[in-house]
């Protein structure tokens, strides 16, 4: 029914979160993704994720929190060999500045800062040479009604614009908590279709460009050094010997 | 009266849906909160365009039938729900078909009522 391939890299989990991993993962597949990345905040203990389900891919996660921008190089540096997904929480301008110049962080998320976007030009070149993505957080357009909702479906049309025009990589995510916070991959591009986003973009948004930020971070298989890999390996000869 | 000829009927969609929520919901609750999603998330305007109707609805299993070209609206608006009187829900649409048939034959037959407590015991 639902094309395979569909991630939602900004699982919440963690203290807040009532529900287990093994829930999330569980209702994650039943909706059709093929994996999804728990993200625990920065000052949880084990930030690894030790539960391994069928039939979904579990990624590791942490997403950074702070308020001071210059303490955020130190932090990701902490974290970047124990995760495949650095997720930084924007909010305040400098945050998501030095998030989006530093080409260590994945993503960064809950960039508005107040009433506005907290996204603008010079963000979106710095996103795109640095290749972070930024996130749609269409889990606002689920919880918000009224007011509120209307200011984030403005922010993500004029996100959406500078997106388009700087090419910055984007994932689409319903950023849940609970169980009940998430939504299957075709909910969640009907939910951009209300912004403007076409199907093509948000289909990419939800599976090529995860699974490139996933691969960056994880060695391709038969990865022996920077620059060598084996590509296959063919017996020859009576020995048996391995060409690689 | 004559009836309508099938030509000249407008053509609907039919969403194939089965919601996913802590304790059973009721059908009345249900229209309710379609309605009020569609009317916050689409106003008036758009609401009536979509023309939305529930149309079965047992067991955390429903058909809703809409306009043909409003089928994304539809979805989001089923995405916009959050709770049902109170009770927290997930709303997810199995498929749509072109037909009350199609859509029941093909999605709701024979399909399990998703527990995620029980799911995830299951895979310990």
């Amino acid at each position: 029914m639902v094309e395979s391939g569909f991630y939602d890299l900004y699982v919440c989990s963690g203290p807040e979160s009532s529900d287990k991993v093994e829930e999330l993962a569980a209702i994650a597949k039943h909706l059709g993704y093929s994996g999804i990345a728990i993200n625990y905040p920065d000052d949880h203990k084990d930030l690894n994720v030790t539960v391994v389900p069928e039939g979904i891919e579990l990624f590791s996660g942490v997403m950074i929190r702070t308020q001071n921008a210059s303490k955020l190089h130190g932090i990701v540096e902490k974290y970047r060999n124990k995760v495949d997904i650095i997720t930084v929480n924007g909010g305040n301008e400098s945050v998501n500045r030095a998030a989006v110049e530093n080409p260590r962080v994945d993503l960064l998320t809950h960039l508005n800062t107040g009433q506005e976007s907290g996204f603008n030009h010079v963000l979106a070149k710095a996103a795109s040479d640095n290749r972070v993505a930024i996130s749609f957080d269409l889990g606002d357009l689920i919880r918000f009604r009224g007011g509120s909702r209307v200011h984030a479906l403005s922010n993500l049309r004029k996100n959406l614009q500078l997106v388009r025009k700087y090419d910055v990589p984007f994932i689409l995510t319903s950023s849940p908590v609970s169980c009940y916070d998430m939504r299957a991959p075709r909910e969640l591009i009907a939910l951009a279709s209300l912004f403007g986003m076409s199907r093509e973009e948000a289909i990419s948004g939800l599976s090529t460009i995860p699974e490139t930020l996933i691969s960056r971070n994880r060695p391709p298989e038969g990865y022996l050094y920077e620059g060598v890999q084996v590509i296959g390996t063919e017996m020859t000869g009576e020995e048996g010997d391995d060409i690689k | 009266m004559k009836v309508l000829p099938p030509t000249q009927r407008s053509k609907k969609r039919y969403l194939a849906f089965e919601i996913i929520s802590e304790a059973p919901v009721r059908r009345e609750d249900m229209i309710r909160e379609i309605f009020s999603a569609a009317g916050s998330l689409l106003g008036d305007v758009g609401s009536s365009e979509c023309a939305l109707r529930l149309l079965a609805f047992e067991d955390s299993m429903g058909i809703v039938r809409c306009s043909p070209d409003r089928t994304d609206n539809t979805r989001a608006v089923l995405a916009t729900i959050r709770d049902v009187k109170g009770t927290r829900v997930l709303c997810h649409v199995l498929g749509i078909s072109g037909t009350v048939r199609g859509a029941t034959k093909k999605y709701l037959a024979g399909a399990d009522i998703f527990s995620p407590k029980e799911q995830s015991h299951i895979n310990e």
